[in-house]
């Protein structure tokens, strides 16, 4: 490949999709004009070094500031770690590396994987991407929170009783299943991009809104709170399914994916935080592939009125008529609170509304890709949404005894049909802390 | 609460007035169906209109309810009548409205006499309404409806003129609703027209007469509707209490505003229905009481976890009910004259809004504690002073070729009227919950927007990290829960928000709940719920005595004092936002009307 070939092939890549602003094309060639290819060895110092000559040359003795993103398979990350900073370190100005998932596959792993890292790169040099944190209403979440009057004083145990995490997606590993079967969805999905969410929803008031002082509330919940227990997860994995006629796969069919693999694809977690603020509330995670929708949403139950009024309207389980704020994240950004609320007409008959607050109805503007926000956020050094070390080590810490046990004691995980609600144990254990799935309810 | 028997005749000797002018009886009745007989006769369906506009009938939809207590209320009298009746009969899959109702077993009727059947509400308002519970079965199907009109009248009138007019009436409802031109029929058929003075007692005693006919020796129930002008309530309240009261079933009277001038004449005015009636006779009607969202406030506060704790001086701010009409007296203010926009929309809409959302949590839902908590708001307000008050009259305004006339234009207002036709007021009650927090009210005519709403604007976020994202003036940036009374009913909450994009801009959306989207149904008048209320005995939405009192006592001495100083209103143009006096106001106690700012 030559420069040419590399600018083919990203400009194939490339839209002109935000907002459809004028002069795409021009801005298109300038951007291709600056791209460069550079072939050589991850491990080859060498290959760095002509790297860095060519880099120079760029940078014409200007004030020069280096960022390297490492897309490659997590096996070479520190070769190409040592190669880059020792040989291809800017001399003037900073050099940063963006890592991507996943950091290990345990707190051995990770500390290790940290470890090396550190001997060719200080802390404040590595940015750790969870593309999670970059989303439009992950990045609300705080806004709601601290710029808002009217949540604050609901957001404790006072008031809460459960907090949902739930991402899911509408299809399988299709055929790229050796990664994931190494990892497995809570590795893949809880550990990292749940677990970050968690953390930015129950953390305390930060004293600015600095990275520092975010990523210090952040590990302060981590910290806090309980080590997983085995018997407060459920796994799933897929299996094929045929429906109308159209035959989905299971998880073990997929070529990349040994026969009797157990990987969960699927996994439920109850998971708690022993502070002053969370003690006792739930705080559920729900993460699974080739599931009937896809969303990401963060779902906020809240305790029942006491003394409820009102309370013959609602039968006799006042849970289930609760207020519940609902974040969004994917698709179709919203935001919405149930209300109970009379129906229109004589009588008094009460039921739950929405006060909503629908993205795409407010805000016509397209909403920026989160790898855009990050990798500005990077540029300019702004740290609030990349995962510092003893965020990660405090989040390993918290997984890593139960995945070891579940691979130690080889249990089978739960079979669900694609394109199904998931294994119904999830239900169970809802249940067993006296919470509802919410977006299984049936007014969704 | 729910005391027994209201048929009570009262002796008493008051003076006659008499007046010339016309009045009309209307006079509805209807058949409460009881499970036997009913059923029988007109098979389930009598059953079940209960179930569609009364809460118990939520047993079959949903739950059972809320409305038990309605139901407690509602048939007092034949109570000790109705057990006999029920036993028997009934079909088991019947059995659960059965219970329901069973208050109503034994036969009863329920006659409706709209005393001032030819006036503009009679017309507008209380017709439409009756037939609109008719037509769902509210009302039941063997409902008869006499409508007749005063001698006066008729002597001008063809023959036919009044049920044609009536016809005309609910004609308009026509394309609402399916086989609606059959329903009219029958509604009707069941219209019965009875003329006669006011003040005489013979003409009550013939109407008496004739209503028994249609008793039929029922437990008949009676409600008297005063469409009338204040001057002759109470005579007629003597001529239907003394000569046309229920002889065994109860006998209910619904009043209209305006109820007195002030304290003195508001008392005088209680003291002489109490001649004739009881208490839990009187049905003070306030129409915004009966308004869907002014009902789901309290359902808002109370069965809504997170509202209840921001509900206090602590997190809010101020509290505004902001009442606006875009047309003038047009024609009509003769009677709007002598009363001014505080008497008309304030001391009674907008207070009663106040008190309903400032009450501490009832005991129950029952009237009697809801009635309670209000007069304790009430009581514990202080009376308006004249500094707090800002009156405005509006001028007349030529814009786009079309002139609009000024107040004073109307010819049935005097020239040199200082009535105001705008009034903003900020008032404040002392107690635990809301000591300091600015109540604001707001109500005028010929403004440029027709609205009704209550805001709440809370407190600016305490140490808010955010700050430089709002500029110096926090309380710009704060949340703010929108009731939207009128028209298109609607809730929404102002939230600060992270504009979407790369870098950290924030401004105010709403969290949106827009009736018109959220349910199809059309939502009923206010009217129909009080009159059904009132057949039921549900009192939580009419008003009390007492509460009447201290409502009176707020305003009376600011009202006397405007009066007294001659206070000028201050002018604003027909169409305009009223006059800027209600600003400087509202800066006084550091607000700013949410109405008016550039984000609504």
């Amino acid at each position: 490949m030559n420069d040419e070939e590399l600018r083919n092939m990203i400009s194939r890549t490339l839209t002109c999709r935000i907002d459809k602003r004028e002069n795409c094309e021009d801005k298109m060639a300038q951007f291709l004009k600056r791209c460069f290819y550079h072939s050589g060895q991850y491990n080859s110092e060498e290959h760095f070094l002509e790297l860095d000559s060519k880099l120079k040359e760029k940078e014409g003795g200007r004030l020069s500031n280096r960022l390297f993103y490492l897309s490659i398979p997590p096996n070479i990350f520190v070769d190409v770690v040592r190669c880059a900073s020792t040989k291809a370190s800017s001399t003037s100005g900073w050099t940063r590396v963006i890592v991507e998932k996943p950091f290990g596959r345990d707190s051995e792993s990770s500390n290790e994987l940290t470890t090396s890292l550190k001997q060719y790169l200080t802390e404040d040099q590595i940015f750790r991407i969870d593309h999670y944190l970059g989303k439009e209403l992950v990045e609300n979440l705080s806004v709601l929170r601290f710029s808002n009057l009217v949540f604050e004083p609901l957001w404790s145990r006072n008031y809460i009783r459960n907090v949902q995490l739930i991402f899911s997606e509408d299809f399988g590993t299709e055929g790229r299943g050796g990664y994931f079967d190494n990892y497995g969805i809570i590795r893949d999905i809880m550990q990292n991009h749940l677990l970050q969410i968690l953390a930015l929803f129950a953390m305390e008031t930060p004293v600015s809104l600095d990275a520092e002082d975010i990523r210090n509330e952040k590990v302060k919940v981590l910290r806090s709170m309980r080590l997983l227990q085995l018997e407060d997860v459920i796994v799933g994995q897929y299996k094929g399914h045929s429906k109308g006629g159209k035959s989905y796969p299971g998880y073990t069919d997929d070529p990349m994916v040994p026969k009797n693999s157990i990987t969960p694809t699927f996994a439920a977690a109850a998971l708690f935080i022993n502070n002053a603020r969370w003690d006792g509330v739930p705080f559920l995670m729900k993460a699974g592939k080739a599931l009937h929708t896809r969303r990401a949403e963060i779902r906020v139950q809240f305790r029942h009125v006491p003394g409820n009024l009102y309370k013959r309207n609602f039968g006799t389980d006042l849970d289930k008529a609760t207020n519940e704020l609902v974040l969004r994240v994917q698709p179709d950004e919203a935001i919405y609170l149930k209300i109970n609320n009379k129906v229109p007409g004589l009588g008094m008959r009460l039921d739950r509304s929405d006060l909503n607050l629908l993205y795409k109805a407010r805000y016509p503007r397209e909403i920026p890709d989160a790898y855009e926000r990050l990798l500005l956020d990077a540029v300019e050094g702004e740290r609030r949404l990349f995962i510092r070390s003893d965020e990660l080590d405090a989040a390993w810490a918290l997984f890593t005894p139960l995945l070891k046990e579940l691979e130690e004691k080889k249990i089978a995980p739960e079979l669900y049909p694609y394109g199904s609600r998931g294994p119904v144990g999830a239900h169970y254990l809802a249940a067993k802390h006296n919470v509802r799935w919410g977006d299984l309810a049936g007014d969704e | 609460m729910a005391t027994l028997s209201s048929s009570k005749h009262c002796c008493s000797s008051s003076s006659v007035y008499s007046s010339s002018s016309s009045f009309g009886f209307h006079q509805p009745q209807r058949n409460i169906p009881f499970p036997v007989v009913s059923q029988k006769r007109l098979g389930s369906k009598s059953v079940s209109w209960q179930s569609k506009c009364s809460p118990s009938s939520n047993v079959i939809l949903m739950q059972d309810g809320a409305l038990a207590t309605k139901r407690a209320a509602t048939d007092e009298a034949p109570l000790s009548k109705l057990k006999e009746g029920l036993l028997s009969v009934t079909p088991p899959e019947e059995h659960k409205q059965l219970i329901n109702i069973d208050a109503n077993a034994g036969k009863s009727t329920v006659s409706i006499t709209v005393v001032g059947a030819s006036g503009d509400l009679a017309k507008k308002k209380i017709f439409p309404a009756l037939f609109a519970l008719y037509y769902e079965d509210c009302l039941p199907e063997d409902l008869d409806v006499k409508f007749f009109l005063s001698k006066t009248y008729n002597d001008l009138l063809p023959s036919k003129w009044s049920d044609n007019l009536l016809l005309l009436l609910v004609s308009a409802l026509y394309y609402l609703w399916e086989n609606c031109s059959e329903k009219m029929e029958q509604f009707l058929n069941r219209c019965f027209y009875h003329s006669g003075q006011y003040d005489s007692q013979q003409n009550f005693v013939e109407l008496d007469k004739k209503l028994k006919e249609h008793e039929a020796g029922r437990v008949a129930n009676r409600l008297f509707y005063l469409s009338i002008p204040p001057n002759i309530f109470v005579d007629a309240v003597k001529c239907a209490s003394l000569s046309a009261s229920a002889a065994n079933g109860w006998t209910r009277v619904i009043v209209e505003k305006p109820f007195g001038r002030d304290s003195e004449s508001s008392a005088a005015l209680t003291r002489a229905l109490k001649q004739y009636l009881a208490e839990d006779q009187i049905f003070r009607i306030d129409h915004y009481l009966g308004k869907e969202l002014v009902e789901n406030l309290s359902v808002l506060r109370f069965s809504n976890l997170i509202f209840e704790p921001l509900w206090s001086r602590q997190y809010i701010r101020n509290v505004q009910l902001i009442f606006s009409e875009d047309f003038g007296t047009e024609g009509r203010g003769g009677y709007f004259d002598h009363y001014g926009i505080i008497r008309d929309i304030m001391q009674n809409h907008l207070l009663q809004i106040l008190a309903l959302f400032a009450m501490e949590t009832p005991v129950s839902l029952d009237a009697e504690d809801i009635r309670n908590e209000k007069v304790k708001v009430l009581r514990s307000m202080k009376p308006l002073r004249i500094d707090d008050v800002v009156i405005g009259q509006y001028k007349s305004h030529t814009k786009g070729g079309v002139s609009y006339p000024g107040y004073t234009d109307d010819k049935t207002v005097p020239k040199d009227s200082l009535t105001p036709t705008f009034a903003a007021a900020a008032l404040f009650i002392d107690n635990a919950r809301w000591d300091g927090v600015p109540f604001l009210m707001k109500a005028g005519k010929a403004l440029h927007n027709r609205r009704a709403e209550i805001r709440v604007q809370f407190r600016h976020v305490p140490g808010n990290l955010y700050n430089r994202n709002f500029g110096t003036d926090l309380d710009r940036a704060t949340n703010e829960l929108v009731i939207r009374v009128q028209p298109d009913e609607a809730i929404y909450l102002k939230i600060n928000n992270k504009v979407p994009g790369l870098g950290m801009r924030l401004d105010r959306s709403n969290l949106n709940l827009l009736y018109k989207a959220r349910y199809s149904k059309e939502i009923p008048d206010a009217y129909e719920r009080l009159l059904l209320d009132a057949v039921e005995g549900e009192r939580r939405l009419f008003i009390r005595s007492d509460e009447l009192d201290a409502a009176w006592s707020l305003f009376t001495p600011v009202l006397k004092e405007l009066e007294e100083k001659k206070i000028i209103p201050e002018y604003y143009p027909y169409g305009s936002r009223g006059p800027v006096g209600a600003h400087y106001l509202a800066a006084r106690y550091n607000v700013k009307w949410g109405d008016i700012g550039v984000d609504e």
